[in-house]
């Protein structure tokens, strides 16, 4: 049995990302380190610690330990992996728990046969949830709401879209965005990092390259877009209903922020504005009442009778 | 006419269809083939008009020439709309430069009944053969069914769509027959059953070659696909006085006996020169709202219509039909959440699927105490007189249902705003 010591020892550990994090988390596991001594830190490991206390005291987590493979479950390890994407300490985000001590804690509570951990009505489960929850959520707007813009180079088609994830989900967008597209290139940029696919690979960089940004933002920004950007503007007016004007259910759905960057938000405020006055009588778009109609005379090619010889 | 002006026209033609989802549709994927499309059984809104409803699928008419006279249809032959006509050239190209910009996730395309359904079907199947054979698109595909047309024309609309549909429109025989009398319910009744006969037989072909290994990697070796996506229908809410416990009766039949995956409810919205005897009325949202979560209950809640309307009439307006049903049977309450039937506990007020699965997880874990209800966020308020914990009884399990509604439901403003 070993001594309790006068000092608890602290061990700081340093992850960047989930698989670095996985690694540390195995060693202290192994070496029995309870989540109370554990001091963790986003970034490498050579970076310089601000607020390290005196180094007598604090300690690498052991490489070698016990043997035992630590287990868990496939989907609590999917929840911790998702849950870990979350970026805490944004402008809603309030008082957030830093990610890595969570994740310490719940895998140690889980290792220790509490079940309950990663389960929703429980304290941390609860964290762990709302946050992939909130996760899984962006990484939808992300294949949602993105725009590609078409803007031709050398090569010939291609094809570039900004956006700005509140989350790191910019993997999993850039995996979808492979399968949709097949074998045109497109490239998506965010202020963080940034990907390209040239029809066979998909290449990220971290930071995002400054000349992928500045084509991007201008490639959202201008408002004279090419012929199909007006075709698509076309179809977003006419297929409303301002009969069934609900700005609520709209933006509950579609959050204001993402507006800015789609070919279609600026539309909004004025098709709302214009429905509220008047417009929302009636179903129909009201350019289209404004042109010349139509009425068929009947009588014309009567329609074949149906097998039972009724019409 | 320009291409911009029959998009504005045949795009405003087609938004009175509901149904817009992006989902069903088998995994496919582009990634290192020509061609371009992906799909994965979750449907993606891309955009959202300022009516609450998701920009899914690029929906269009090919045209808006029509025959038929159907009263409630603002391109009914005899209604003064500007006409218009895509060819189908021209709506591949919209379709795939759409698709490109990540603004649809694929195609939803009906039509005007022009020169013949036989006639108009085939140009329905003429663009989705396009977009799958000459485009190799593997995005989604809804087309209309047109219920008169030959069988043989449905046949072949199910290998390249995802999903088929034709509208019920109207759920009873004399409100057809009043509002559309070239429509015959007899043959959209026969046209579903031809579509589900063909769902059901590409399902087992499916199943079959699921149960052996594989034999080789060519797709084209496994059984074809016939709309994987399955069967929708709309029905429209307010154009006549056919009442909820008559839509849901005939939507549960219709779940049953064709097996839809979604029937869809779409509260009449005005028309310009609506023809006498329909309503100039703003659209019934609420009712259409209740019906929804009616018709919800029944397809994953394991209610009957029955148990939720037993006598002609409506839906209340004031509570959603599972408070109604819970009020109007008090002897099953209040469920022990610690033994009662996960069926049970999903009838309970307040409670949703979800929750039930996390408490259903929990309890094998341990007790459910009320605590757990608060941190799942289940509708406290509402579930309160309904439940049994292993620390909480309700005060109130023994007072009577109307008092019980006073409580629950929130003092209703002097006006009642409907959206």
């Amino acid at each position: 049995m070993n001594p309790i010591p006068v000092r608890p020892t602290q061990h700081i550990a340093h992850a960047r990302d989930f698989d670095e994090w996985r690694t540390q988390a195995r060693q202290l596991l192994q070496a029995d380190i309870p989540p109370a001594s554990v001091t963790w830190q986003d970034g490498e490991d050579s970076h310089a610690d601000l607020f390290a206390t005196p180094s007598s005291s604090a300690q690498p987590p052991p490489a070698q330990g016990s043997s035992s493979p630590i287990r868990i479950g496939r989907d609590q390890l999917t929840l911790l992996r998702n849950a870990a994407r979350y970026r805490t300490g944004g402008v809603d985000q309030g008082a957030d728990q830093p990610r890595w001590p969570l994740l310490y804690q719940v895998l140690w509570r889980l290792t220790r046969g509490d079940a309950t951990a990663t389960h929703p009505a429980d304290a941390d489960g609860r964290v762990l949830h709302q946050r992939w929850h909130a996760v899984k959520r962006e990484a939808h707007h992300m294949h949602a709401f993105l725009r590609f813009h078409r803007r031709d180079d050398a090569l010939g088609e291609r094809y570039i879209a900004w956006f700005e994830p509140a989350h790191d989900v910019l993997d999993l967008g850039a995996e979808h965005f492979a399968d949709r597209m097949g074998g045109s290139r497109w490239i998506i940029a965010t202020p963080e990092g940034g990907v390209s696919w040239n029809g066979s690979a998909l290449d990220y960089r971290h930071p995002c390259p400054d000349s992928w940004k500045a084509e991007a933002r201008a490639a959202t920004d201008r408002v004279n877009g090419d012929e199909d950007h007006t075709l698509w503007r076309t179809y977003f007016a006419s297929t409303f209903n301002p009969a069934r004007l609900n700005h609520k259910v709209m933006t509950q759905h579609m959050p204001q922020r993402f507006w800015r960057h789609l070919s279609e938000g600026d539309l909004i405020p004025a098709m709302e504005a214009k429905a509220r006055h008047g417009g929302q009588r009636l179903a129909q778009e009201t350019s289209v009442g404004q042109r010349k109609g139509k009425a068929l005379p009947s009588g014309r090619a009567a329609l074949p009778r149906g097998p039972s010889g009724e019409k | 006419m320009e291409l911009i002006d029959k998009l504005s026209i045949l795009a405003d033609a087609a938004k009175y269809d509901a149904s817009c989802a992006s989902s069903g549709a088998p995994k496919r994927s582009s990634r290192g083939k020509a061609g371009l499309g992906s799909s994965s059984g979750m449907g993606i809104c891309h955009s959202f008009t300022p009516d609450g409803r998701c920009v899914s699928l690029l929906k269009v008419l090919l045209t808006n020439f029509c025959l038929f006279d159907c009263q409630y249809c603002v391109n009914r032959r005899s209604s003064n709309v500007p006409r218009a006509r895509f060819t189908p050239e021209e709506v591949v190209r919209l379709t795939l430069s759409f698709y490109r910009r990540n603004t649809i996730s694929g195609l939803f395309l009906s039509s005007g009944i022009i020169r013949s359904s036989d006639y108009t079907m085939e140009q329905l199947i003429r663009v989705a053969k396009l977009l799958r054979e000459t485009h190799q698109f593997r995005g989604y595909i809804h087309l209309k069914a047109i219920p008169e047309a030959d069988p043989k024309l449905l046949e072949e609309a199910g290998r390249y769509a995802d999903r088929l549909s034709a509208n019920i429109e109207l759920p009873t025989l004399t409100s057809l027959k009043t509002l559309a009398p070239e429509k015959e319910l007899g043959t959209i009744h026969a046209a579903m059953g031809h579509m589900r006969q063909g769902i059901d037989a590409a399902n087992d072909d499916a199943r079959q070659d699921a149960r052996q290994p594989i034999r080789s990697g060519n797709p084209r070796r496994q059984a074809p696909r016939y709309a994987p996506g399955g069967q929708s229908t709309q029905m429209i809410v307010g154009a006549d006085a056919t009442d909820d416990r008559t839509i849901l009766q005939s939507a549960q039949h219709l779940y049953r006996d064709f097996r839809l995956k979604r029937v869809y409810y779409s509260a009449f919205s005005p028309i310009p020169e609506r023809p006498a005897g329909l309503p100039q009325a703003a659209p019934p949202l609420l009712r259409e709202h209740r019906l929804y979560q009616a018709d919800f209950l029944i397809r994953s809640y394991g209610f009957q219509a029955e148990e939720l309307l037993n006598a002609p009439g409506n839906l209340d307006l004031e509570i959603d039909p599972k408070l109604a049903w819970a009020l109007a049977h008090r002897d099953d309450f209040p469920v022990d959440l610690n033994r009662a039937e996960p069926a049970m506990i999903a009838r309970v007020p307040g409670i949703g699927l979800r929750s039930v699965q996390r408490l259903v997880d929990l309890r094998r874990l341990r007790r459910i105490r009320y605590q757990d209800l608060v941190s799942l966020r289940c509708r406290l308020d509402t579930l309160r007189p309904f439940v049994v914990t292993q620390d909480y009884r309700p005060t109130d399990a023994h007072q009577d249902s109307v008092r019980l509604r006073q409580n629950l439901t929130a003092p209703q403003p002097a006006q009642m705003a409907l959206w």
